[in-house]
C-alpha cells in the first residue's frame, strides 16, 4: 500500500550516477580551475621556478669549486681537525664530562645564592614594615624606641647574610666563567673556520634562499610577484603625483645580482650593473625599472605585455640604445654621463647642427644661430658663387652643416639678391675701408708656402680642413662644425681673408672664429696661402643684374621669410622673426595620431620610423595639398638614431624631485659652459671631459707638442688666473707653436666657462689663499736645497722668469714663477705625488716615492709640502709673474 | 647544519688540485735540444748615422760625441735587431733576470736591452745629473720616473712580453728600447750581425727579427735534434 505523498518508484530510482558524474566534474573543474589559476595564466611561476633551479644549481657548482680548493688548503684541513676534535671532545671526551660537572656545579651554586638572596629579601621586607612603624608612632606622638630596637636587629641581621650572598655569587659567577672558557675555545675555532671558508659558505646560504625546507623534504620557494612601487613618481592627467608599479624584477630576477653576465635574458645581470644599479645611481628598489626602459611595469602574463610592445600601450620598452633618451627624464646633464655615449652625440649634433634655429624646445631657447652674419656678405663672397651655393651648399661643401633647401635656380638668385641688397651698403663701405696691403701680390709662390707653414703650425687645423678628408671637430659622423677651406679661393678674395684672419670680429662681432693675433706679416703670408686653394670663382654672366633685379629681391624676401634663413642667420631687418617650425619640447611623447604620414603607406607606423624617415627625408611625408619645408641634412643613419634619442627624451614628463639627479647651479653652469665650450670649438685643440684633442692626430710622432689636456684644469688653476688667462692669453709653454687664440669673449662668457671647470673638477670654493708669510723657513730652505742640481735640478726643464733652461725650447717645461697665480696649491702638491696619475704621459717625470733620505727627514709628504710651498713664493719680486703680458721671444704667440 | 656541511666537504675531499694552466709557453728541460743561428744583413748601403747635437749638460754629456743609434750597420751587418721565437710553445726554463741599463755619457747602454718577461732592469745613473726615464709602454703600465744624482740606481721589473721605446724627458736625443719577450730563446745582434738561440727542441719555428727602424721579418726554421739550423735574414730600408 502506497504511502500518501510518497511515489515509490520514485523512492527507489538511484541519483548515485548522477552524483557521480556531477563530483568528477566538480572535480575536473576544479582541477581545471586550479590549473588554470596557477599555471596557465602565471606564465611567470614557470619562469621562476627555472630561475630557482639556475640559481641553486650555480651556487651549488660554485660550492663545489670552493670546497675543492678548500680541501687542497692544508691549513683550512688543520683547523677543520682541530675543529672536529673539539667538538668530539666536548660531546664524549674530557672537556664534555668536564663541562656536565661544571654544569651541575652551577646549578647548584645557583641554588645556593637564590637561598641566601630570598632570606635577605624576606629581611628587606621586615624592615621595610619595622621603619612604616617606627614612622607611624613618631607621628601619632608613641614612643617609636622599640621599632628602632626592631629595626637595629634587622640591619645586623642582613650585615650577617651580605657577605655570604657575595660568597654565592662569585662562586657562581667563578663558575659560569669557567663553562664559558671552555665554550670559547671551541667557538674560536669555530669562527676561524667560518672565516676561512666564508667564500663557500656564501653560497650555501644562496642555495638556502631559494629553497624551503619542511622537516627532511626541500623544494624550490613558491613563486611570488616581485613588486617595486616607486610612490609619486609619475603625474596623471590631472597634474596629480601618482605612483608607479613595477613587476619586471618578477621575471627580472637577478637583474642586479652578479654572476648572471653570460646567462640568457631574462636572467642576465644588468650591463654595468655595479655603476648603474650602485646604490648612489639606480638602486632598482628605489628606481623600478621602467623609469628608464618604459614598457607596461604592471603587466606580468606576457612578455609582450610586459615590454608595452603591445597597440594600446603607449610606452614601449626602449630597446637598446634607445633607453639613454630616458636619462634626460631625471638627469639636468645627460651629456656629462658616461653611459650615454650616443645621447650625447645626439645631444651635441642638436645643439650644434641648426635644429634650434627653427625649432623651440625648453631648456635650448638661447643657443646663438649658427650660420654666419649675412650683414655684410656682399664684401665677402663672389655673387655667382653664393646662388650656386644657395641652390645647394652640399655640391660645394658635402660636409657643411648648412642644409640643402633644394632651391630652383630661380629661387636662389631670388633669395641671393635679397640678401645682397640688404648687404650692399654695409658691405661696400667695409671694403672701402679695408684695402688689401700693398706688399701683397697674389701667385707670390714664397709668401703662400710660407702662410702654410704658419697654417700647419700655429693651430688652424684645431678647427679648418685644408684639404679633401681633412677635418678637425665634426658634427655626428659627415659633417664639419668648422668649414674645410680646400677651395676658398673660389668663394672669396684676398681682400677680405686677409682682413678676416687678422682680425675676424672687425668683420663680423659675434662671429666664433678667434683671433690668433696674427701680424701683419703673418697675415698676409697666410692669405696667399689660401688664394691657391681651389680656383678662380666659376664666371656668372649677369649676375649683378640679376642681383639688383628689384623683382628677385622682392620675391627673395618672402622666400627668405618663407624658409626662416633668419633662424641661422643674422639678416638685417629680421632679427625678430620667430622659428618657423614647430616647437620640440614634447616631440618624444607624441602618439601616432599626431605624426603626419601624408600618403606614405610604405612606412611603418611607429614613432621610430616616422622620425627616422623624416630626418633622413625631410620631405617625405609632402601630398599635393600639405607643402613641407625641412630641409635636407644628409646624415648618416647612425647621426638620425643619435638624433633620434634626443628626440625621444623631449618627453611630456615631470618626473617627482626625490628621484631627480643634482640640478644644482654647478650642475646648471657645466651643461651652459660645455655649450659655449662646444660653441667655441675648444676640443678642436684640448682635451676636454676626455673627449677632443682633435688636432693630435697631426702630431701624432711629436706627443708633447700638442696643446695641454683640459681635464681636471678647475681642480688645477686658481680661478682668477684662469679668467684673465682665457680673457687674453699668453704663451705659457713657449715651446709651443701653437697658439692659444683670443676669443673675445664676454666676461659673463668668461665666467661661465671658469665655471665649467670648476664645474667638472667638483671644485666648490673657487679661490684658495696661500698664506706666504707663515711658510715655515725650514721648508723654504728643505725645497731650495731639493731644486738644486745636486738633488732634483728642476730648472733644468722648468723655466723660472728670465732664468731658461739649457738646450731647445721644446724640451722645456713651464716658467715656475707664474705658479703662484696660476696653479692652485693643493693641486701641487697632488702633481709631485703623481704627475703621470694626474696627466697620463707627461713629460713630467716622478720625483716620488723616493725623495733623498737627508732632506726634512726622508719624509716625501713633508718634501712634497716644502716644494709647493717654495714654488708658491717664485717670483714674487717680478710682481705680475701671472699677468697677461708679452714677454721674450715668445710674444705674440 | 654548519657541521653537517661541514662534513660532508670532508666526505668530498679529494686531494685534487689542477695548476692553473693559462701560461702560453710551457718551461721544462730541454733534451737533445737544437738550435738557431745565422746573421741579420742590411741590403743596400745604410746611411752613415747622423750626429746628434748635445744641447744640454755639455760638461758631463759632451765627453764623448753622439751618434744616432737607430740604425747601425757594420760591414753590412745590422747591428741591435733583435731575434726572437714568436710562436714556441715549450722549452727551456724562463729565468726572470736583472739587466742593467746604463746611463753613462747620456746614453743608453746597451741600446736595446733584450730580457724574458718577469725581468728587472736596473737603471743605473753614473752622470751626476738628472735623467728621467720615460717608458712608452702599453701593455706594461707606463712609467716617467725620475733619477736626479743621488739616486744612483733604480728598479723596474717588465712583467709582460713588450718591446718599450724609452726616452730621457732632460735629454731630447736620448732614446733606448727594452724588449721583453715570451720565451727565453732571444738575441740581439752585434757588430757581426749574427745571432744564436741554443737549446731549441726539435720542431718548426716561426723566427722574427725586429729592428726600431727596419721593422719586423719572419722566416720558418725546421730544428732538428742536436743540430744547428741555420737562417739568415736581410733587412731592407723603408
Amino acid at each position: 500500500m502506497a504511502e500518501r505523498g510518497i511515489d515509490p518508484i520514485e523512492e527507489k530510482k538511484s541519483y548515485g550516477s548522477v552524483f557521480l558524474i556531477g563530483i568528477v566534474l566538480l572535480v575536473v573543474f576544479s582541477l581545471w580551475a586550479f590549473w588554470d589559476d596557477n599555471i596557465t595564466r602565471r606564465p611567470w611561476k614557470a619562469i621562476q621556478r627555472r630561475f630557482h633551479d639556475l640559481d641553486y644549481n650555480k651556487a651549488k657548482a660554485a660550492y663545489e669549486e670552493e670546497n675543492k680548493k678548500l680541501q687542497a688548503d692544508a691549513n683550512y684541513r688543520e683547523l677543520y681537525q682541530k675543529f672536529a676534535a673539539a667538538q668530539e671532545s666536548l660531546r664524549r671526551g674530557e672537556l664534555g664530562k668536564r663541562l656536565a660537572a661544571l654544569e651541575r656545579q652551577e646549578d647548584q651554586a645557583t641554588v645556593r645564592f637564590r637561598e641566601i638572596d630570598q632570606e635577605v629579601k624576606f629581611i628587606k621586607s621586615e624592615l621595610e614594615e619595622a621603619w612604616y612603624e617606627h614612622d607611624h608612632a613618631v607621628q601619632q606622638k608613641r614612643n617609636p624606641q622599640p621599632y628602632l630596637q626592631r629595626i637595629q636587629e634587622l640591619n645586623k641581621e642582613q650585615a650577617k647574610l651580605d657577605p655570604q650572598l657575595e660568597a654565592a655569587r662569585a662562586k657562581r659567577e667563578q663558575i659560569k666563567e669557567e663553562i664559558k672558557k671552555i665554550q670559547s675555545g671551541v667557538k674560536a675555532i669555530e669562527d676561524e673556520l667560518s672565516k676561512v671558508a666564508a667564500e663557500r659558505d656564501k653560497w650555501v646560504r644562496v642555495m638556502e634562499n631559494v629553497t624551503l625546507k619542511l622537516g627532511p623534504v626541500s623544494f624550490y620557494k613558491i613563486p611570488k610577484i616581485e613588486q617595486v612601487s616607486l610612490d609619486e613618481f609619475d603625474r596623471n592627467r590631472f597634474d596629480q603625483p601618482v605612483a608607479r608599479v613595477d613587476r619586471c624584477q618578477t621575471c627580472h630576477l637577478s637583474i642586479n645580482r652578479p654572476g648572471f653576465e653570460n646567462e640568457p635574458n631574462p636572467f642576465k645581470t644588468h650591463p654595468r650593473r655595479e655603476v648603474l644599479l650602485a646604490d648612489n645611481a639606480h638602486p632598482p628598489e628605489k628606481f623600478g625599472c621602467t623609469s628608464c626602459h618604459d614598457g607596461q611595469g604592471v603587466a606580468v602574463n606576457s612578455v609582450k605585455q610586459a615590454h608595452g610592445e603591445v597597440h594600446y600601450w603607449e610606452f614601449p620598452l626602449l630597446r637598446g640604445a634607445k633607453v639613454q633618451s630616458s636619462c634626460t627624464s631625471c638627469h639636468l646633464d645627460a651629456q656629462g654621463l658616461q653611459d650615454a655615449p650616443l645621447f650625447a652625440e645626439g645631444q651635441r649634433m642638436f645643439e650644434q647642427i641648426g635644429c634650434t634655429g627653427c625649432h623651440l624646445v625648453q631648456g635650448y631657447e638661447n643657443i646663438p644661430k649658427i650660420g654666419p652674419s649675412l650683414r655684410k656678405i656682399s664684401a665677402k663672397v663672389d655673387p655667382g658663387w653664393m646662388v650656386r651655393w644657395i641652390e645647394n651648399p652640399h655640391k660645394f661643401r658635402p660636409r657643411t652643416r648648412m642644409p640643402n633647401f633644394e632651391f630652383k635656380p630661380d629661387e636662389a638668385v631670388a633669395i641671393a639678391a635679397f640678401i645682397w641688397s640688404l648687404s650692399k651698403e654695409e658691405g661696400d663701405q667695409w671694403r672701402q675701408q679695408h684695402s688689401l696691403p700693398a706688399g701683397f701680390r697674389e701667385g707670390d709662390a714664397g709668401l703662400a708656402a710660407k702662410g702654410k707653414k704658419f697654417v700647419e703650425t700655429i693651430g688652424c687645423k684645431g678647427c679648418h680642413g685644408f684639404a679633401e678628408g681633412e677635418f678637425s671637430t665634426t658634427v655626428g659622423k659627415q659633417k664639419d662644425l668648422v668649414p674645410n677651406l680646400k677651395d676658398i679661393a673660389s668663394k672669396t678674395g684676398p681682400q677680405w681673408l686677409y682682413h678676416w684672419v687678422k682680425n675676424p670680429r672687425g668683420f663680423a662681432p659675434d662671429t666664433n672664429m678667434p683671433s690668433l693675433r696674427l701680424t701683419d706679416d703673418e697675415a698676409m703670408a697666410i692669405t696667399a696661402y689660401l688664394m691657391t686653394l681651389g680656383g678662380k670663382p666659376e664666371a656668372a654672366p649677369g649676375i649683378q643684374e640679376k642681383l639688383a633685379d628689384g623683382n628677385n629681391i622682392k620675391r627673395g624676401e618672402s622666400l627668405t621669410r618663407k624658409y626662416g634663413c633668419f633662424g641661422c642667420h643674422d639678416i638685417k631687418g629680421m632679427e625678430k622673426e620667430s622659428r618657423i617650425g614647430v616647437e620640440l619640447t614634447t616631440f618624444g611623447s607624441k602618439t601616432l595620431e599626431e605624426l603626419f604620414f601624408g600618403n606614405r603607406t610604405d612606412i611603418r607606423q611607429t614613432w621610430d620610423d616616422w622620425t627616422h624617415n623624416k630626418l633622413k627625408t625631410p620631405r617625405i611625408y609632402a601630398t599635393e595639398r600639405v607643402e613641407q619645408l625641412m630641409p635636407q641634412f644628409n646624415l648618416a643613419d647612425e647621426d638620425i638614431q643619435a638624433l633620434r634619442l634626443v628626440l625621444a627624451g623631449f618627453r611630456e614628463r615631470k618626473v617627482a624631485e626625490r628621484y631627480q639627479a643634482d640640478r644644482g647651479q654647478q650642475v646648471v653652469q657645466v651643461v651652459e659652459g660645455r655649450r659655449l665650450m662646444h660653441q667655441y670649438n675648444c676640443v678642436g685643440c684640448h682635451v676636454i671631459e676626455n673627449r677632443g684633442g682633435f688636432i693630435r692626430k697631426y702630431y701624432e710622432d711629436r706627443p708633447t707638442l700638442t696643446p695641454p689636456v683640459l681635464s681636471g684644469q678647475g681642480e688645477k688653476v686658481q680661478s682668477p688666473w684662469m679668467f684673465s688667462f682665457l680673457k687674453a692669453p699668453f704663451p705659457i709653454r713657449p715651446w709651443l707653436d701653437l697658439r692659444m687664440p683670443t676669443f673675445g669673449l664676454s666676461d659673463q662668457q668668461t665666467n661661465l666657462l671658469v665655471a665649467y671647470f670648476n664645474g667638472l673638477s667638483k671644485v666648490g670654493i673657487p679661490f684658495a689663499h696661500f698664506d706666504e708669510q707663515n711658510v715655515p723657513r725650514e721648508n723654504l730652505e728643505a725645497a731650495r736645497a731639493l731644486f738644486s742640481k745636486e738633488y732634483f735640478d728642476c730648472l733644468s726643464c722648468h723655466q723660472q722668469g728670465d732664468r731658461k733652461p739649457e738646450g731647445p725650447p721644446e724640451g722645456w717645461a713651464p716658467d715656475l714663477n707664474l705658479a703662484r697665480q696660476r696653479l692652485n696649491p693643493r693641486w701641487i702638491v697632488k702633481w709631485l705625488q703623481d704627475p703621470q696619475k694626474v696627466q697620463p704621459g707627461t713629460k713630467m717625470p716622478s720625483f716620488f716615492p723616493g725623495g733623498p733620505d737627508n732632506i726634512l727627514g726622508g719624509k716625501d709628504d713633508r718634501q712634497i709640502e716644502a716644494l709647493k710651498d717654495y714654488i708658491m713664493t717664485l717670483g714674487k719680486t717680478s710682481g705680475n709673474a701671472g699677468a697677461p703680458v708679452a714677454r721674450g721671444k715668445t710674444a705674440g704667440r | 647544519m654548519k657541521a653537517v656541511t661541514l662534513g660532508t666537504g670532508i666526505l668530498a675531499g679529494v686531494l685534487v688540485f689542477a695548476p692553473a694552466g693559462w701560461a702560453a709557453y710551457q718551461a721544462g728541460d730541454v733534451k737533445d735540444g737544437g738550435s738557431i743561428s745565422g746573421a741579420v744583413k742590411f741590403k743596400g748601403t745604410a746611411p752613415a748615422p747622423k750626429k746628434l747635437e748635445v744641447s744640454k749638460d755639455q760638461e758631463v754629456c759632451g765627453k764623448t760625441p753622439k751618434t744616432d743609434q737607430s740604425l747601425i750597420v757594420a760591414n753590412g751587418n745590422l747591428v741591435n735587431a733583435v731575434v726572437t721565437i714568436t710562436d714556441i710553445s715549450k722549452g727551456k726554463k724562463v729565468e726572470a733576470k736583472k739587466v742593467t741599463l746604463d746611463q753613462k755619457g747620456c746614453e743608453y747602454q746597451p741600446h736595446v736591452l733584450a730580457f724574458p718577461a718577469g725581468s728587472t732592469v736596473a737603471i743605473v745613473n753614473p752622470d751626476g745629473i738628472l735623467h728621467n726615464v720615460h717608458s712608452y709602454s702599453k701593455v706594461n703600465s707606463p712609467f716617467n720616473m725620475a733619477q736626479p744624482k743621488f739616486k744612483k740606481t733604480m728598479e723596474v721589473k717588465i712583467d709582460k712580453p713588450e718591446t718599450i721605446q724609452l726616452k730621457c724627458d732632460v735629454h731630447g736625443w736620448m732614446e733606448g728600447w727594452l724588449v721583453a719577450t715570451p720565451n727565453p730563446y732571444f738575441s740581439v745582434t752585434d757588430k757581426s750581425g749574427n745571432f744564436k738561440l741554443t737549446d731549441v727542441p726539435a720542431g718548426t719555428y716561426t723566427v722574427e727579427v725586429w729592428h726600431e727602424k727596419l721593422g719586423k721579418a719572419t722566416q720558418k726554421v725546421t730544428v732538428k735534434a742536436k743540430e744547428d739550423a741555420k737562417v739568415n735574414f736581410e733587412m731592407a730600408g723603408k
